[in-house]
């Protein structure tokens, strides 16, 4: 399985991942090595198999409706790198979203 | 604006509806869902996402989302399975929401909605549970964007509709028609202006006659009723303008602005197309038995299209007044308060959606926050019942009701409204009024007989609206005629 | 007085109950071997020198007789396990400055049971790798050989004591990040069924793959140690809510019989002629004791180590985006925009081998490719659950080798998938999410290796049981 720069430059934008253009083709390498290892999957058939997506089926863990206002926000915020008057700060986004 | 011939376009409007489930704690953590607390008093350690938290669900957003599934006669899935919906953003605190994808937990229903006479059934597509996310606010700071995670964790139950709409007339009473179902169940208090209720409109344009859909466009950020409307009308206009120019509709998302009345198009979201979805691997798929779900089914309130009938046939008033009446959970426990307590409902019913309702609109309020209590407008009802107190008299009072802290008999004795029963007084009255109108009353005995209604008003006045308007006509038939 | 540091766990509770030594003095020689042998070894990322005065408190709870089960004894927890008002980096750059604000539950069980934290053990970062030599801290070394690897991610936690720095510590197991280092250390580690112990407060890695568990000298300890970390926790959706046994009882007793299942392609196929001559010796060994052995199939297995480098870094690549410099961890200075902010904090804080597998997360689950990969991992899983599943019919435990091969040395594994196949055998457990320990068997060049049990669901007591039979026949448990 081949992954082009073009690829790689999708999956580190999804990822919010920067990667540096001189390790490019290391990393392209590394990445091919273990895909081509996965695809090793593709050796038995499993049509006729369901996927499993836990381990364990029958832990029904459920909470009762019932809330909890001990909530710390200094404690929280202590070690945060960037707040002011209880709220976290970004980098100023343009676009208006809710 | 355009001047070409906009009949031979329909409209195709899907909408997908948030709404706030009204729990006390949020679906996937225990901190509380109150509204306009500070900012990040109700983000707990799981709402913030640290590191090694955990997702625990909150068994009554099952049991709420269950109950919608119900009322709009939908399958239920027997399982409850999760997803994790990948992108990044502030105010999505884990860089995912906790969403559902294959398994919604209600699939297929309907909703009846009334429009111009006519019943039509517009179809669910879905409904399912999912997480809220924070607020990010943009205009606190010049430099920086503040994040305010209080709201992140709250419940969801997104509703999504068939494309069945044809006009922002239906998408108006499919949306009221949501918000009626959510609040008679109690599962959300459907509130657009704090948010409990979001809608996002999907619009798209075709001539008729088509089978294919046209581009739709995505229209958020509507949060209110009226601004449905709107924002859907401007840009069905919008769109029939473009295409009649040559041009093509881009399958985009774009903002609604209330002030100028106009859709933009969102600049291109720090959001990801590609969600990869896939299943939430910290919860365990949940089993929903069909003991569960019946029992839920036997439980429901009693839903606004049955109450509505029944007002019908329990209280004498018409189906017009019903549905008004039944507008709101609230509106309708207000009314059926008042109806069991009094001799005419009728009445009741009149009061409510007349001069009642003015009050509310007049000072931008809802039922819930009447000044005039159940209380008051049972006497005040009463009194109109007995005729102890006439029509423009009970007007008065129930503005003064508003207004003051008094109780109605207070209120009708300060402004004299006591009926004046005692027929001497009236005969007194009549007499000086006679006195002082000699004309009309010449050009009465002469044969003008309309002048009795003259002599009625001018008693009506001098008794300040309280005389007893039976009283009045008899005295004043004899008094006349002598 | 004999060297209070070599005791074994059950030792130390005897010793201490019976006054032949304090808490303190416990303490104060393990804090001050751990200083000495921390410049060579690296297997602590922080110390904590105010366990002294911990210990002190336990030695006045046990002279009242008010002690808890581990009261006083001290050990090391690995530095994923959040401590509140502590430390945890999880090795990693982007947690160098994280306080927790809140405690594991794996810690606070402990804690009630009065054990006292002597430190926050190294490991790979982010729980990624086989070796130990991927954490922002620097490698760990062997105690055997400070030219070879522990083994990874629980690296610190293995090799301190296996350096004799504490009697038993925590580790987490994901892919075989306890019994590997295990194995390569010349102790006992154990990974219970999951659910068993909490992930709260557990920073994720895999979440379907995760499990907190125990590094200690012999099985017995390890028992002791498994059952007081083990147990249902409201605030984990994917704890077992049963009853935990007493392992120590179950581990000690006379009672078990046992058929052990050899799965007969995966030890024909043993590359390297000395492990597997090691396996089958272990096995006689097991006969010797009374054990049925019986030759299985176990198929399928092949396809664990492909599927679940498609699962975990699936799974990992959405739980690290969290990590984003707004609340918490590592933050790239002067952001110019959101993208910057993010792109840049990650890529800083992140190392090789975590964004590697964070990258291929990504991909494998992105538009096109979620059912070529995602969706046919999880069948893979599904039928490796099965092949176990038939197994457990004729078989009450599986054996077979822990690693393919002994400890390598330090750098000399550069190839991405090199790495991955240190964990063939470890895997196939974390994938169907049953219990699996591994237990010295000998050494090869004078290098441990480790021979692996793995149980049935919820059957811990079994392969420890297993476990302690083959410990009272061999010493090679006692050769650290």
């Amino acid at each position: 399985m081949k992954i082009s720069e073009e690829t790689l430059n999708n999956i580190s934008a999804l990822s919010k991942i920067k990667i540096d253009d001189d390790i490019k083709p290391k990393l392209i390498e590394d990445l091919e090595a273990i895909m081509a290892m996965v695809d090793e999957m593709n050796k038995i058939d499993t049509d006729k198999v369901e996927p499993m997506s836990h381990p364990i089926g029958d832990a029904q863990n459920l909470r009762e409706d019932i809330s909890d206002k001990n909530i710390d926000r200094d404690a929280f915020q202590k070690h945060a790198p960037k707040t002011d008057d209880g709220f976290y700060l970004t980098p100023k986004v343009i676009e208006q979203n809710d | 604006m355009s001047e070409v011939d906009n009949s031979s376009w329909e409209t195709v409007i899907g909408l997908e509806i948030h709404v706030q489930l009204a729990t006390e704690s949020k679906i996937f953590s225990n901190a509380p869902t109150t509204f306009g607390q500070p900012q990040n008093t109700q983000a707990s350690l799981v709402d913030l996402g640290l590191p090694g938290v955990l997702p625990v669900l909150n068994k009554k957003t099952i049991e709420m989302a269950i109950k919608f599934g119900c009322a709009i006669d939908a399958n239920i899935s027997s399982r409850a399975i999760f997803a994790r919906k990948n992108y990044f953003y502030p105010d999505l605190p884990k860089g995912y929401q906790i969403s559902q994808l294959d398994d919604p937990i209600v699939g297929e229903g309907e909703i009846e909605i009334e429009i111009d006479n006519r019943k039509k059934l517009i179809g669910v597509t879905r409904a399912h549970l999912e997480e809220d996310a924070g607020k990010s606010l943009h205009d606190k700071y010049d430099d920086f964007s503040a994040i305010d995670l209080n709201r992140a964790g709250t419940p969801l139950l997104e509703i999504v509709s068939e494309p069945d709409l044809r006009s922002a007339k239906e998408s108006v009473a499919y949306l009221k028609k949501v918000h009626s179902l959510i609040t008679f169940l109690e599962i959300s208090d459907g509130d657009m202006s704090q948010g409990s209720m979001r809608c996002d409109a999907n619009v798209s344009i075709r001539k008729f006659g088509e089978s294919e859909y046209g581009n739709r466009t995505e229209i958020k950020n509507i949060n209110s009723f009226k601004f449905v409307e709107k924002a859907i009308n401007h840009e069905i206009q919008r769109q029939i303008d473009v295409v009649e120019n040559g041009g093509r509709i881009e399958q985009e998302t774009r903002l609604y602005d209330s002030s100028k009345n106009e859709t933009r198009p969102m600049r291109s979201k720090e959001h990801a197309n590609d969600y990869r979805y896939f299943p939430e691997p910290d919860l365990i798929p949940l089993n929903i038995s069909k003991e569960q779900i019946l029992e839920i089914r036997n439980n429901l309130p009693e839903l606004p299209e049955e109450k509505k009938l029944r007002f019908v046939s329990d209280y004498g008033i018409s189906e017009y007044e019903s549905q008004n009446l039944n507008s709101s959970k609230e509106l309708s426990m207000f009314f059926e308060n008042i109806a069991k307590k009094v001799r005419y409902p009728k009445n009741a019913a009149k009061w409510i959606l007349g001069d009642l309702t003015a009050l509310l609109n007049k000072h931008n309020t809802e039922i819930k926050n009447s000044k005039i209590s159940y209380g008051n407008m049972i006497n005040l009802l009463n009194k109109i019942d007995d005729e102890s107190l006439s029509g423009p008299g009970a007007k008065k009072v129930i503005e003064l009701l508003w207004e003051s802290e008094s109780s109605v008999d207070e209120i009708i004795h300060a402004e004299g409204l006591d009926h004046v029963q005692d027929e001497g007084d009236i005969e007194r009255m009549i007499d000086t009024i006679i006195l002082e109108n000699p004309k009309q009353y010449e050009q009465f005995k002469k044969g003008k007989d309309k002048l009795f209604g003259f002599f009625v008003g001018q008693v009506m006045k001098a008794s300040k609206g309280s005389a007893n308007p039976k009283t009045v006509n008899e005295v004043l038939k004899k008094k006349l005629s002598q | 007085m004999t060297n209070l540091t070599s005791l074994s766990l059950l030792e130390q509770i005897d010793g201490l109950k019976n006054k032949k030594f304090s808490s303190e003095e416990l303490t104060s020689d393990y804090l001050k071997k751990i200083h000495k042998k921390n410049k060579d070894l690296n297997c602590f990322i922080s110390i904590d020198d105010s366990a002294i005065e911990k210990a002190k408190e336990c030695d006045e709870r046990i002279s009242k007789n008010k002690g808890n089960i581990l009261e006083g004894i001290p050990i090391a927890h690995k530095d994923i396990f959040c401590i509140k008002d502590q430390r945890t980096t999880c090795g990693s750059k982007m947690l160098d400055n994280f306080i927790s604000p809140y405690s594991s539950t794996v810690y606070e069980k402990l804690s009630n049971a009065g054990v006292i934290t002597l430190g926050k053990t190294n490991m790979d970062e982010f729980a990624m790798g086989s070796s130990n030599e991927t954490s922002f801290y620097g490698n760990v070394k062997n105690p055997i050989d400070l030219e070879r690897v522990p083994g990874g991610s629980s690296g610190g936690s293995a090799a301190a004591v296996s350096a004799n720095l504490c009697s038993f510590s925590t580790g987490t197991d994901t892919g075989g990040s306890i019994r590997q280092p295990a194995a390569f250390c010349g102790i006992t580690g154990i990974k219970p069924t999951y659910g068993r112990v909490s992930r709260w407060g557990m920073i994720a890695f895999a979440s379907s793959l995760d499990q907190g568990g125990i590094f200690a000298k012999n099985a017995l300890d390890a028992s002791l140690a498994l059952e007081n970390i083990s147990g249902f926790d409201p605030k984990d959706s994917t704890s077992i809510n049963k009853k935990v046994p007493s392992l120590l009882k179950e581990a000690s007793s006379k009672d078990m019989d046992h058929i052990v299942g050899i799965p007969k392609s995966i030890i024909t196929n043993i590359k390297d002629a000395k492990v597997k001559n090691n396996f089958e010796e272990s096995i006689k060994i097991l006969e010797n004791s009374g054990i049925k052995i019986k030759e299985i199939e176990l198929p399928n297995l092949e396809y664990a180590l492909p599927a679940y480098y498609v699962i975990a870094p699936a799974e990992c690549s959405a739980n690290l985006s969290r990590y984003d410099g707004v609340r918490f961890g590592h933050r790239c200075e002067d952001p110019v925009d959101l993208n910057d902010l993010y792109s840049r904090s990650r890529a800083e804080g992140f190392g090789d081998e975590v964004k590697k597998r964070i990258l291929i997360g990504t991909y494998c689950l992105s538009a096109g490719y979620y059912d070529a990969y995602y969706i046919k991992a999880q069948k893979i899983r599904n039928l490796i659950k099965e092949s176990f599943s038939n197994a457990f019919k004729e078989v009450s435990s599986i054996a077979m080798p822990t690693c393919a091969n002994v400890s390598f040395k330090l750098n000399s594994i550069q190839s991405p998938v090199e790495m991955y196949e240190q964990d063939i055998y470890t895997i196939p457990a974390n994938l169907a999410g049953l219990p699996a320990m591994s237990v010295p068997s000998g050494k090869i060049n004078n290098l441990p290796l480790g021979i692996q049990f793995i149980g049935d669901y919820l059957k811990e007591g079994i392969i420890l049981n297993i476990a302690n039979k083959f410990q009272e026949q061999t010493d090679f448990h006692k050769q650290i």
